[in-house]
């Protein structure tokens, strides 16, 4: 009888409660078989909180992100970049021609205040974030070429998404956080876009900001230290791969350190868990701390290539000066300026033999799109290619001075600037500006203010105000890592020929152009890679931006700290642990 | 005193209006904006970009922009920070609390320890113990503040490696501060305080000794002085009752620059000290461009000064009788 009715009970839970998502043991090098529950992670940040609220949020680690985090239909999996149901209750049906997305959503979430999280809660978050007087940062991404993506709610657990075209980041669009309907639907429904930029401010007690995921805000202090505490009711719906509630710790806090310096000082005393190594130095100082026995960590360097690059751009648009437009236009002296660039030297002197060569816009780390692209030309360090490519141009004479003239007597020359400040950039600088000279090339290195360097590289007409300018970029996913300002003419960092009309000058240009938009509209992920190792084969021919190098990805962590990534699944794009399967040993 | 109140409230504002001119400007003058970085992060589209500059009321031209703030602080709304979306006033207000405490306690040190300092050097000049303080004072006075927490915090880190005693060299509370009574709190914090506020003191307390002793020394050669100790008048009083009040007159003067003071900070000690004072916050806005975070508090700052001379003279006159406030 007594089991009879267990199995009644057990039967009547399972259906008011969908099954949960159940976190893959292989996200996990170390799981946590001693079942250990409890303690904190502490982690810092180097500026303070700016708000809570986010529809308003714009920071790099902001207390929404990271209440967000354990939130959205879909994820992507570390193993293979795959986009996998998570709120979602399974794979969402697509007709429409790949352009509607029916999803049900996983039944029995809630938020951290206990409400059940439904379909009016993804639709209320989209309609806050497409209102353009609340200034969301995801404005852009409910938007594809400027046509809107619209949301419908089928009922309250079925949601229906309509795109205006195909899209390969389709998922990841619909894989916004839903914020609680019942607190910013009610304030966006009486008082509009101003309503809401004046929620969840930094004065607003935390125990009145509710959570979708992981974390729930448990206390704040300026400039100091915040605190999160786990969600209960996510444990609900998360669970590991042995059916224990996630996650395993209590509490994530991070301490708002002054800066990077501050910080690893932190991490040497052991007050913080986890620390990202800059550098050789960075690298150095904890070694030595570990092999004095002062610190117990774990050490990993050069786990992967950062997310990002480093490059040198030519203005194409220089009106005022023909000649010098017709130099940085023609193909051969931009090859040759990418012979010239010492990627090695860059490596061992300015990043401390820390670090990638670049040789395209898709960062090194996206290692299937660069695998795909691998066929696509290569300009690599190479002075008498330079020389002869150089020669082809007209430039075959020297003045007494050792630099390259043309029949007028003219020295090859230009200014490249970056910003001041960037010690890695001003060596990268200075070491082109020495190897350039070895062929004869003249360059005029200076150093600027970083905001006028951006007023100028974004600078549209027939006349910019620059040469070059050697600057880097971050940011972009590994679905289709290709700029949506970037490789399009007409984007505002297409920044090597931003003419007034927008129009691409040369065919490769407009190749790429084309290649884009249809990379990003095709949802195969083979197919798209294929186009992507086109579009790299376009950009390895045209050179329109000479790309360098890019730092090392490095990774320290306390060894009170368990449950990291395997060794082969960290990276700089995924980090080194998953926060749900992290706990304390 | 009414009318001499009234006169320096007319004459309070043409120098705000005029401050307030140069704040904005000059702070327009830096090249970019706080959109900036948005321009360059290739996830933010142009158009998104220029839909902020909307909301923001960074398209329109410098001087409309200008008018805009001003007719706003007419009543009492110093704008919207750009960084927090928030009023000014708001954003500010805790970040002075915290500073404020820090400055009061550093006040008090700095009093504590230049006041006797300084006369102790006037009444025994010349003596080993004149001599001593004053080495030590020429030391401190080339001696940048930051500098000399450093090396505290250094001194600090090698005694607790050494001691093991927990001797906060950081921040302003300690981690479990959430779980600490009432009393516990106010202890915690005072600990924090207590250091980066004594060296800021210190290295103050040099300038201010320094000019306590010599002022004193001026007074103690007067003839009334002279004619106090004829008379036989006790030299506890000669010198607390007779000289250091009339020594301390310019220091009363001063007393009005303390106002601003203490709402703008302890400057580098809070950064050196990661404290969540004014200072860090003031110098990431500058760096961020958040142009009314920067403008509304220089203006705040700019009202006290002027609220604070006018405390100065009326403080001075209550000390000097030969000074009249009307």
């Amino acid at each position: 009888m007594k089991k009879a009715l267990l199995v009644a009970l057990a039967m009547t839970a399972g259906s008011a409660v969908a099954a949960p998502f159940v976190w893959p043991a292989a996200w996990t090098a170390e799981q946590n078989t001693a079942n250990k529950r409890g303690g904190e992670f502490r982690d810092y940040t180097i500026s303070d909180f700016k708000t809570f609220n986010p529809f308003t949020s714009a920071e790099a680690t902001s207390v929404p992100d990271t209440m967000a985090e354990g939130t959205g239909l879909f994820i992507q999996d570390p193993r293979n970049d795959d986009l996998i149901p998570y709120m979602a209750a399974g794979e969402p049906t697509v007709s429409n021609g790949g352009k509607r997305f029916v999803v049900k959503i996983r039944q029995g979430m809630k938020f951290s205040d206990g409400q059940p999280i439904t379909a009016d809660d993804w639709i209320t978050t989209w309609k806050i974030h497409t209102d353009d007087k609340v200034g969301s940062n995801s404005y852009d991404s409910f938007f594809l070429n400027k046509k809107p993506i619209t949301i419908k709610k089928i009922d309250d657990y079925t949601l229906q998404f309509d795109f205006p075209q195909a899209s390969s980041q389709a998922y990841v669009r619909m894989a916004f956080t839903p914020w609680p309907d019942h607190i910013f639907g009610k304030a966006y429904r009486a008082g509009g876009a101003e309503a809401i930029k004046k929620m969840w401010t930094l004065g607003t007690p935390a125990n009145q900001i509710v959570s979708p995921g992981m974390w729930v805000l448990s206390s704040y202090r300026a400039g100091e230290r915040t605190v999160f505490e786990r969600n209960k009711y996510w444990g609900e719906w998360n669970k590991d791969s042995r059916g224990n509630a996630l996650p395993y710790l209590d509490q994530y806090s991070y301490r708002i350190t002054s800066d990077l310096n501050a910080a690893l000082a932190a991490f040497l005393a052991g007050q913080i868990d986890a620390f990202g190594p800059r550098n050789a130095d960075d690298l150095a100082q904890i070694k030595r701390a570990i092999d004095s026995g002062k610190l117990k960590a774990t050490l990993l360097p050069n786990v992967s290539p950062q997310a990002s690059s480093q490059w040198i751009v030519f203005n194409w648009n220089k009106a005022s000066d023909p000649a010098k437009q017709k130099l940085f236009r023609d193909v051969r002296f931009r090859r040759a300026m990418s012979h010239i660039a010492n990627r090695e030297a860059m490596i061992q002197l300015a990043l401390g033999g820390l670090g990638s060569e670049n040789y395209f816009s898709v960062y090194p780390i996206f290692k299937q799109q660069i695998a795909a692209g691998a066929s696509a030309p290569k300009y690599p360090y190479n002075l008498a290619e330079a020389s002869k490519l150089l020669a082809q141009l007209g430039y075959t004479k020297k003045n007494a001075q050792g630099y390259l003239v043309d029949k007028n007597g003219k020295v090859l020359e230009f200014n490249l600037s970056t910003n001041a400040g960037n010690t890695v950039r001003e060596q990268l600088g200075r070491i082109f500006a020495d190897e350039a000279k070895k062929v004869g090339v003249k360059v005029n290195f200076t150093p600027i203010d970083f905001n006028n360097l951006v007023n100028q590289l974004t600078a549209k007409g027939e006349d910019r105000p620059f040469d070059a300018i050697l600057l880097g970029l971050s940011g972009g996913s590994n679905i289709w890592p290709f700029g949506s300002n970037v490789v399009p003419c007409g984007g505002n960092l297409h920044s090597y020929n931003n003419n007034s009309k927008g129009t691409c000058l040369t065919p490769q240009e407009s190749l790429m152009t084309k290649l884009y938009y249809q990379g990003d509209a095709e949802i195969d992920p083979a197919k798209r890679r294929a186009i992507g190792a086109q579009l790299m084969k376009a950009e390895g021919e045209l050179q329109p931006v000479i790309y360098l190098v890019g730092g090392n990805y490095h990774v320290a962590f306390n060894e009170r700290v368990g449950g990291e990534y395997p060794r082969n699944l960290m990276n700089a794009y995924y980090g080194s642990r998953m926060n749900a399967l992290t706990f304390i040993k | 005193m009414i009318p001499f109140l009234l006169r320096r409230l007319v004459q309070a504002i043409p120098t705000l209006l005029l401050s307030s001119v140069l704040i904005f400007f000059v702070i327009q003058l830096a090249p970019g904006d706080f959109l900036t970085t948005a321009r360059l992060n290739p996830n933010i589209s142009p158009e998104q970009v220029a839909n902020l500059e909307r909301n923001f009321g960074l398209d329109r031209p410098v001087w409309q922009q200008y008018l805009l703030w001003m007719q706003n602080m007419l009543r009492g709304d110093f704008g919207l920070s750009f960084q927090y979306q928030q009023p000014v006033l708001e954003v500010v207000w805790p970040r002075v609390l915290n500073s404020l405490w820090l400055v009061l306690l550093n006040l008090f040190f700095f009093y504590l320890i230049a006041i006797p300092v300084g006369v102790y050097g006037a009444v025994r000049q010349n003596s080993l113990g004149d001599k001593a303080i004053n080495v030590v004072l020429y030391f401190l006075l080339g001696f940048p503040s930051f500098f000399l927490a450093l090396i505290t915090i250094y001194l600090i880190l090698q005694v607790r490696n050494a001691t093991g005693l927990d001797i906060p060299v950081g921040g302003m509370t300690s981690n479990n501060y959430e779980q600490l009574s009432t009393l516990g709190r106010i202890w915690d914090v005072l600990k924090h305080l207590l250091i980066p506020a004594l060296v800021l003191a210190i290295s103050d307390a040099a300038g201010l000794t320094r000019v306590i002793r010599g002022q004193m020394l001026e007074v103690m050669r007067s003839d009334y002085i002279r004619t106090a100790r004829a008379k036989g008048v006790g030299e506890r009083s000669v010198i607390w009752k007779h000289t250091f009040r009339n020594g301390i007159l310019p220091i009363v003067a001063g007393i009005g620059g303390l106002l601003p003071g203490l709402i703008s900070g302890a400057g580098f000690i809070e950064v050196v000290f990661a404290y969540p004072g004014i200072t860090p916050m003031l110098l990431t806005a500058i760096n961020t461009q958040d142009l009314y975070l920067i403008a509304g508090f220089t203006v705040i700052t700019t009202v006290l000064l002027i609220v604070g001379n006018a405390i100065s003279d009326l403080l001075l006159a209550v000390v000097d009788p030969r000074v009249k406030v009307a």
